[in-house]
């Protein structure tokens, strides 16, 4: 297994810039989580990896192997790179068995008959497919195909693992399997794995790092989803992770202020560039507490128990929030009923430049 | 920043780089030179050739022919026979796809299929079936009825307008048919019963709700019956010769054939090919506007069960109707064909002391025949088998490969599908008798083949670019991926999953050519005669027993290669 490197990698379509200037180093052996909305460029990053398309500038090496440099002019075709690729669609050939269709990569490194057989059964084995070896693609469940198309990749002893939103397609319990599998799988062969995905829940079950990738085809944050949660690099990121509020703030006279229709005092610590105007504060709805000692008060427009937490919408002068209650912090200090005012506390507040024209709720 | 290459292309075409030539340019550009060569040098050669004489531009004798009264009564006619065809045979249409598809009327499976019938059966030979039975001077039915009644006339005069009408309702209404039917199976049944429940009628439902979300399927059958009437020979040459009325597509024979093929000849049928053509594309743009008009998704890819309409007390009288319009439109012309097939001279009645195999011993000792049908099989299955290819070879042009100008292969490649089989044959000739490279296959069976080429092209394109679609690049991606180059990919993946669209269309293909006669009654030399240049001629000739006679066999071929067909291709759906 080896380390992958993309470096200043840049791709258009036409005047459609999808990557720009994009650097990302996955470390061997391990699982890293692309993460982005849809059509941010993970795809066409993959793409690029695969040898499926040709970046403009750049480089792409997996471990000593240089893949693709634009100034060297090297570009490695796509059946050379050995690469395993678990498709978004499976791409599962539907006029071979699931047998033919696990063999097909071995057949073209032109191994003999019986090794072929031997090691296409094993990778099988490994998805819980064996029993299926001698079916048609279109008799099998869409969770069954797409465990087709990663014992296709596992196949071979590709350098590099590209599973490409594998799992969009089940449902919530076979997702749930198919992450453990693949975290076994990863830990069985020591594989490196890029996984690409726009669902922050599976990355955050699977990942060990993770990448989150911004709208314009750029890097946005890459590390460990700890450090993604608890510090994230810019509004871009704590917007995507998670569900957020934003509040604008306005320097006054006597003091911060919260713009929320009416203007309300805010007694927190503001970081002076916010001061400056043109801020908003962002907070998490599980960083915000019940606390009637507060000055800042909201009242609570509705409840609704979502089984490990209480869910609530409170307006603050005009403007709603969303806030998350624990069950623990729901025992201790109780809940908080429709139409009652209460106080609230911010407990680890941000401050971003507001975006233009962008409504904030 | 720095550029390092000229143009990034996103495609697998990019994958193999530029260093050689690559499949994929390979691909591309014979695609434009077969194209080049089988559709677009004919077609220049008819503008060119009616508006330039050696080298000069002379409109004259365009200007000439476009204004000559006979030529303005052959465009009145072909306008009028299309516009009258379209409609009836659009309302027949929708009625039966009603019927069958809708309501409860019995021995639907059956019906289903005989009304399909004449869609495959060659209307030229209705229109001789029909002839022989109501041709004003000496139709055999016609004669029954004045001895019957002891009229004075001949009482159905079928050598008119009204006769080419509805010769061509007959064989053109399954278009609107099969397209209504199969739209009516896949729509949602809760359309229209959220219309009943909403307070309407059952006739209310079916004007308000069932015909409107139709009207796409309609709209698109009533073209092709409107395009394929414009351009059709058979009929109006088989019945309008006798009186004299003549379309744009017959005029165009005439006028060759009278001039006894000379080059001022084939000139003035050029001259009267942009005529009609002009005629067919305006035919073409009036229905883009409607189709745009109104296009509806409602219609789904899933079948579902349709309720059906109780016809109570009309059953059996839909039903009688539906039974007798099968045996007029297809029982009728095929046991009028069969028996005088078997009559010793034309004319005599239709007794059992006045038949014979005679005429088919006599048919089949003349030496065209054999060599007739021979031809045929040759250049409908070689025609078959390129288009096949070429077809295929152009549709993964467009859609895989997507080169600069896939539009312009795009239009090229369904070009012919507008245009006339009569007008595409003088291209043809015009081309490819000498005039360009000296290269000269007139009177030869190659001519014709190209002709078919050019025909018959777009049918299969247009399957393997349907089958092509449906084959998601990610597969052919996946296999490369996997360690398979370019080639490799193509021959592992992507052919084997259009492989039965490939056979169907040749099928598409193989079938119409096989009893072809509007082409190549303009190509044929002496030994190069199709099956339905042979039958024709032979009629022409008065030799209207043998004629039968050979009709019956073509027929019988027709019949057997479909049921060939239709197990071959029920047999591998599954793939």
């Amino acid at each position: 297994m080896a380390n992958v490197t993309f470096d200043n990698i840049t791709f258009r379509y036409g005047n459609n810039t999808v990557l720009e200037h994009f650097s990302l180093d996955v470390e061997s052996g391990t699982i890293v989580c692309l993460v982005g909305p849809s059509g941010c460029g993970k795809t066409t990053l993959v793409r690029a990896l695969l040898g499926l398309i040709k970046p403009e500038t750049g480089s792409i090496t997996v471990g000593d192997r240089v893949l693709f440099d634009a100034k060297k002019r090297i570009n490695v075709p796509a059946e050379k790179r050995n690469i395993g690729i678990v498709f978004q669609d499976y791409a599962v050939w539907p006029h071979m068995t699931v047998l033919e269709n696990v063999s097909y990569p071995l057949k073209k490194q032109r191994r003999p008959k019986e090794e072929i057989r031997q090691r296409a059964m094993h990778a099988l084995e490994q998805v819980h497919m064996t029993e299926y070896a001698n079916h048609l693609p279109n008799q099998l469940s869409g969770g069954q195909q797409q465990r087709v198309a990663i014992a296709r990749a596992l196949v071979v002893d590709s350098d590099v693992l590209v599973m490409d939103e594998p799992i969009t397609n089940l449902d919530a319990k076979l997702r749930e399997e198919m992450l453990l599998e693949i975290r076994m799988i990863q830990k069985r062969l020591n594989a490196t794995i890029l996984y690409i995905t726009h669902d922050q829940q599976s990355a955050l079950q699977l990942c060990d790092k993770m990448a989150i990738m911004q709208q314009n085809g750029t890097l946005c944050q890459y590390g460990s989803d700890e450090e993604i949660i608890l510090h994230p690099a810019n509004r871009f990121t704590f917007e995507f992770i998670g569900v957020s509020n934003f509040i604008p703030v306005v320097k006054e006279p006597n003091g911060m202020m919260l713009d929320c229709g009416d203007r309300i005092p805010y007694a927190g610590e503001v970081p002076a560039e916010a001061a400056q105007g043109g801020y908003e504060l962002g907070v998490r709805p599980n960083d915000i507490v019940f606390d009637n000692t507060s000055p800042l008060k909201a009242r609570v427009d509705s409840r609704v128990f979502l089984g490990s937490e209480y869910n609530y919408f409170l307006s603050v002068g005009q403007k709603q929030i969303r806030v998350q209650q624990s069950m623990l912090d729901a025992r201790t200090k109780g809940i908080a009923n429709e139409g009652e005012t209460v106080g609230i506390r911010f407990l680890n507040a941000r401050f971003y430049p507001a975006r233009k024209g962008a409504e904030t709720a | 920043m720095k550029k390092y290459y000229g143009s990034v292309s996103a495609d697998l075409a990019a994958v193999d780089g530029r260093k050689r030539l690559n499949m994929d340019k390979i691909m591309t550009v014979l695609c434009f030179v077969l194209l080049m060569i089988i559709v677009v040098i004919p077609i220049v050669m008819i503008i060119y050739n009616a508006f330039f004489n050696e080298g000069k531009l002379e409109v004259e004798m365009f200007v000439q022919q476009v204004t000559e009264k006979k030529n303005l009564d052959a465009m009145k006619n072909t306008l009028v026979i299309a516009l009258l065809t379209t409609i009836l045979g659009t309302i027949m249409g929708v009625f039966y796809a009603w019927l069958l598809g809708r309501s409860d009327i019995p021995a639907k499976g059956l019906m289903r299929a005989l009304f399909n019938i004449p869609y495959m059966f060659p209307p030229f030979l209705g229109a001789m079936a029909w002839d022989m039975m109501f041709n004003g001077r000496s139709g055999y039915i016609n004669k029954w009825l004045v001895q019957l009644f002891g009229l004075k006339s001949m009482p159905i005069n079928i050598n008119s307008v009204w006769g080419i009408v509805f010769v061509e309702v007959s064989y053109y209404f399954p278009f609107v048919f099969m397209q209504v039917v199969s739209a009516l199976e896949r729509m949602d049944p809760t359309l229209e019963e959220s219309a009943r429940i909403s307070g309407a009628r059952q006739r209310q439902v079916i004007w308000k709700i069932t015909l409107p979300l139709v009207k796409p399927a309609i709209s698109a059958g009533a073209l092709l019956i409107l395009t394929t009437s414009l351009a059709h020979f058979g009929v109006p040459a088989i019945l309008g010769y006798a009186k004299r009325i003549y379309t744009l597509p017959t005029r165009i024979y005439a006028v060759i054939y009278n001039s006894g093929g000379s080059f001022d000849g084939i000139r003035q049928g050029a001259a009267l090919s942009v005529m009609l053509v002009v005629v067919v594309s305006a035919a073409l743009i009036l229905q883009n506007r409607i189709l745009a008009a109104g296009s509806y998704d409602i219609i789904k890819g899933k079948s579902m069960r349709p309720t059906l309409i109780k016809l109570r007390g009309a059953k059996l009288p839909l039903f009688l109707l539906a039974i007798l319009t099968l045996v007029l439109i297809v029982i009728v012309p095929l046991v009028m064909i069969v028996l005088i097939s078997f009559l010793k001279a034309y004319g005599l009645p239709l007794e059992l002391k006045n038949f014979t195999l005679d005429q088919y011993k006599a048919v089949f000792s003349m030496g065209g025949t054999i060599d007739s049908i021979r031809n045929s099989l040759f250049v409908s299955i070689t025609a078959g088998i390129i288009c096949m290819f070429l077809g295929t070879l152009v549709a993964y042009v467009v859609q895989k490969i997507k080169p600069k100008g896939k539009g312009a292969l795009e239009v090229i490649s369904m070009l012919p599908y507008a245009i006339p089989g009569t007008v595409l044959s003088i291209g043809v000739i015009l081309a490819w008798s000498g005039r360009i490279a000296g290269i000269n296959l007139y009177n030869t069976i190659w001519i014709i083949l190209v002709a078919y080429l050019a025909r018959y092209l777009s049918f299969s394109m247009k399957t393997s670019s349907a089958a092509l679609l449906q084959v998601h690049s990610s597969l052919e991606e996946a296999s490369r991926v996997c360690g398979a180059s370019h080639t490799e990919s193509l021959a592992d993946i992507t052919l084997p999953l259009i492989r039965p669209a490939m056979v169907s269309g040749f099928f598409l293909i193989f079938l119409p050519a096989m009893r072809e006669v509007t082409t190549s009654i303009l190509l044929y030399g002496p030994h190069t005669r199709t099956l339905g240049v042979q039958i024709y001629t032979l009629r022409d000739a008065g030799m209207i027993p043998q004629a039968a006679a050979l009709a019956t066999v073509a027929i019988g071929i027709i019949i057997i290669l479909n049921t060939i067909v239709t197990k071959l291709t029920r047999d591998r759906k599954g793939v």
